[in-house]
């Protein structure tokens, strides 16, 4: 299994190629707010770009109630395999 | 028993059951007939394990590969002693577009033909038997010769393809007892699968899955800069191993495959396609390292050739580089290079070209060449914003003939269907380009096949020779529908007293159109021929070979010897034989 701070460096990745920004640094209670660029298009892009590289998918719901990055991150920890 | 999910249709799964189904248990039983123009012994043990979830005993009657017509308009034949509760007819869009390949006059109508013959098809077999007729309608074939603008172009084959669905559709609701196997939406649905994000949708509105959405951002491209002029105007092809398999140059002219029943189908598929290029106004070279002549030989004589010398505006066969010769192509048709399509199967080749003509398009083709024609549709480099009547003309494909729809329909009894036909047969005996098939045949033919003796490529080449009392024939026949190959093999023996039939092999696809009364025939007049006054005959039974038991009666022979393990001897008095008529013409 991938631990945490490799799935943080992964999704830090995907992050600064949906934003174009390599100073963007994740923490748990980041929200989209906080980028400037974070729209829903990106968001979008953002959750396809994590799908792939993560070989998971998440449901429409899942998708729509993530509150911060700290959520997200145990979401996508949910559907890696053990 | 209605399934909760999809997940029990797996293929291998099924086929496991089908081995330990024991149906004997279930209440009710059903007699389904199959006819398709497709191979499809897989679906019958599918169906019966599928319909044995639902407490059914299926009994499936499934036809010869092929012989849908002739099985519907012959009233006795074994469709109809089987007297099914449903027939399931099942054409595929591959047999459709060989079809459409070799119409090429009044296309425009070839929805509308296609269609009167399935109707006829359907009356008959209403007339004949009270079965429900379930009429399965096409995938969309994905040929595209035009690009997009095939949607403009009503005579291309995805045009007509769609409107042949449409014609079922429609005829299906005039008729009560014909139902619709919807084929078309289960191929679309599942790549439908693919295209379509609908949780995308749902949370964004998207168009389609995003990783879709460049292609149609591409195709956008296509269509808007084939207005200005960008497209390509020439197709530059290889030849060994891109227009048929093999290698001229050692394997012989003989040796390269590309029938359409055989290992080079790819490739013959491929000149097929190139060949609607040309009809379209494309311009196709022929650009190879070869000997001049033996290349040429082969446009010239191949019988199976799709493209002919004449198809072929410039020949480039000699052992130049490529790239040399490619741009002598360019100069003498006075194009530009960029309007060039190079297609080669060697890497290296097509390497050299992109290295030092960039502005070539030289598709990556795949490795494997079933996947050529699909390939290149995809990459969609065809892509054209015109189709004049002046086009049309120049292609010489459009030849308004409205009475030839008419005149195929109302046939209702076997020999007027056979008469149509337009059967043309030839028997000859054994040469270079037949033997590997024939050789085939005898190693794969088991049901009309009388003494099941597998003479390999050795001795066949043996009996080509001369050698040894072996005469050997193969037949081919043809129709209006197209080549229907070779399909029957006959070995003679030239015995002291009589001529005897060592070996009698045919493909049951072409049963019951009097290729057997035909062949006969000649048998009995190559024997007086040779002043023989007997012909002798053998059949050895096989678990499979029952249905030509009595092949040598039906044409008067005499049972004159029977073994303890059923093997049958035969003869025949030359004098006394009277030749059958056959609705055969012999082929030029």
């Amino acid at each position: 299994m991938i631990d945490d701070s490799e799935l943080r460096a992964r999704l830090t990745e995907i992050f600064h190629e949906i934003f174009d920004d390599d100073t963007i640094e994740i923490h748990d209670e980041m929200t989209a707010a906080e980028v400037e660029e974070w729209d829903s298009l990106n968001h979008i892009n953002l959750i396809v770009a994590v799908e792939r590289s993560f070989a998971v998918k998440f449901t429409t719901t899942e998708v729509g109630n993530l509150a911060n990055i700290g959520e997200f991150i145990a979401l996508l920890k949910g559907k890696l395999p053990d | 028993m209605l399934s909760s999910d999809a997940s029990h249709l797996d293929y291998r799964s099924l086929l496991r059951a089908s081995k330990r189904l024991d149906a004997s248990s279930c209440p009710r039983a059903l007699r389904l007939a199959i006819l398709s123009d497709a191979a499809v012994p897989q679906l019958v043990p599918l169906l019966q394990v599928l319909f044995a979830r639902d407490a059914v005993r299926a009994e499936i009657y499934l036809a010869e590969y092929d012989s849908t017509e002739i099985e519907v308009f012959n009233p006795k034949s074994r469709l109809f002693e089987f007297d099914p509760e449903v027939v399931l007819l099942l054409p595929s869009v591959n047999a459709l577009r060989q079809r459409y390949a070799r119409e090429v006059e009044d296309r425009i109508h070839f929805a509308d033909r296609v269609a009167a013959e399935i109707g006829e098809l359907h009356d008959l077999l209403a007339s004949r038997c009270p079965a429900v007729i379930l009429q399965s309608n096409f995938a969309p074939p994905y040929e595209r010769p035009f690009g997009n603008f095939d949607q403009k172009v009503p005579e291309a084959f995805t045009s007509q393809a769609a409107r042949l669905n449409l014609e079922i559709a429609d005829q299906a609701r005039r008729r009560s007892r014909v139902l619709v196997n919807d084929v078309a939406a289960l191929a679309t649905r599942e790549g439908l699968r693919h295209w379509l994000d609908e949780r995308l949708w749902t949370l964004a509105k998207t168009f389609c899955a995003l990783e879709h959405l460049p292609l149609v951002a591409q195709n956008v491209v296509d269509i808007v800069l084939s207005q200005s002029g960008r497209g390509v105007k020439c197709v530059v092809t290889d030849l060994d191993g891109t227009l048929w398999s093999g290698v001229i140059g050692d394997d012989g002219i003989e040796g390269i495959e590309l029938d359409r029943f055989g290992h080079g189908e790819p490739h013959h598929r491929l000149q097929q396609f190139l060949l609607e290029l040309k009809r379209r106004g494309l311009i196709l070279a022929v650009c190879s390292k070869n000997e001049h002549e033996t290349a040429l030989r082969a446009f010239r004589e191949h019988p199976d050739m799709v493209l002919r010398e004449a198809d072929i505006a410039i020949f480039s066969v000699n052992w130049q580089p490529k790239p040399d010769n490619i741009r002598q192509i360019a100069e003498t048709l006075n194009i530009g290079l960029d309007s060039i399509l190079f297609l080669d199967d060697n890497p290296f080749e097509r390497e050299l070209v992109r290295e030092t003509l960039p502005d070539v398009i030289v598709p990556e083709l795949p490795e494997d060449a079933a996947d050529y024609v699909r390939f290149l549709c995809e990459l969609n480099p065809f892509e054209t914003s015109s189709f004049s009547q002046e086009d049309r003309r120049r292609s010489d494909l459009y030849r308004q003939n409205a009475s030839r729809v008419e005149a195929r329909s109302g046939f209702t009894d076997l020999s007027a269907y056979l008469e149509s036909l337009d059967m043309q047969i030839a028997m000859r005996p054994f040469d270079a380009f037949a033997i590997p098939r024939v050789a085939q045949l005898l190693q794969r033919s088991n049901q009309f096949n009388l003494t099941t003796r597998r003479h390999g490529m050795a001795e066949c080449e043996a009996i080509m020779r001369g050698q040894g009392s072996l005469l050997g024939f193969y037949l081919q026949l043809a129709d209006k529908f197209g080549d229907n190959g070779l399909i029957s093999v006959i070995i003679l023996r030239t015995a002291e007293q009589a001529l005897e039939v060592d070996t009698w092999l045919m493909s049951c696809r072409v049963l019951g159109r009097g290729v057997e009364q035909y062949a006969m025939n000649r048998v009995v007049a190559l024997a007086k021929e040779r002043g023989y006054a007997r012909v002798d005959g053998t059949y050895i039974p096989t678990p499979k070979n029952l249905m030509v038991r009595d092949f040598f009666k039906q044409f008067g022979f005499d049972r004159v010897g029977e073994t303890a393990d059923g093997r049958t001897e035969w003869r025949l008095a030359v004098s006394t034989y009277l030749p059958g008529t056959v609705p055969l013409k012999e082929m030029a």
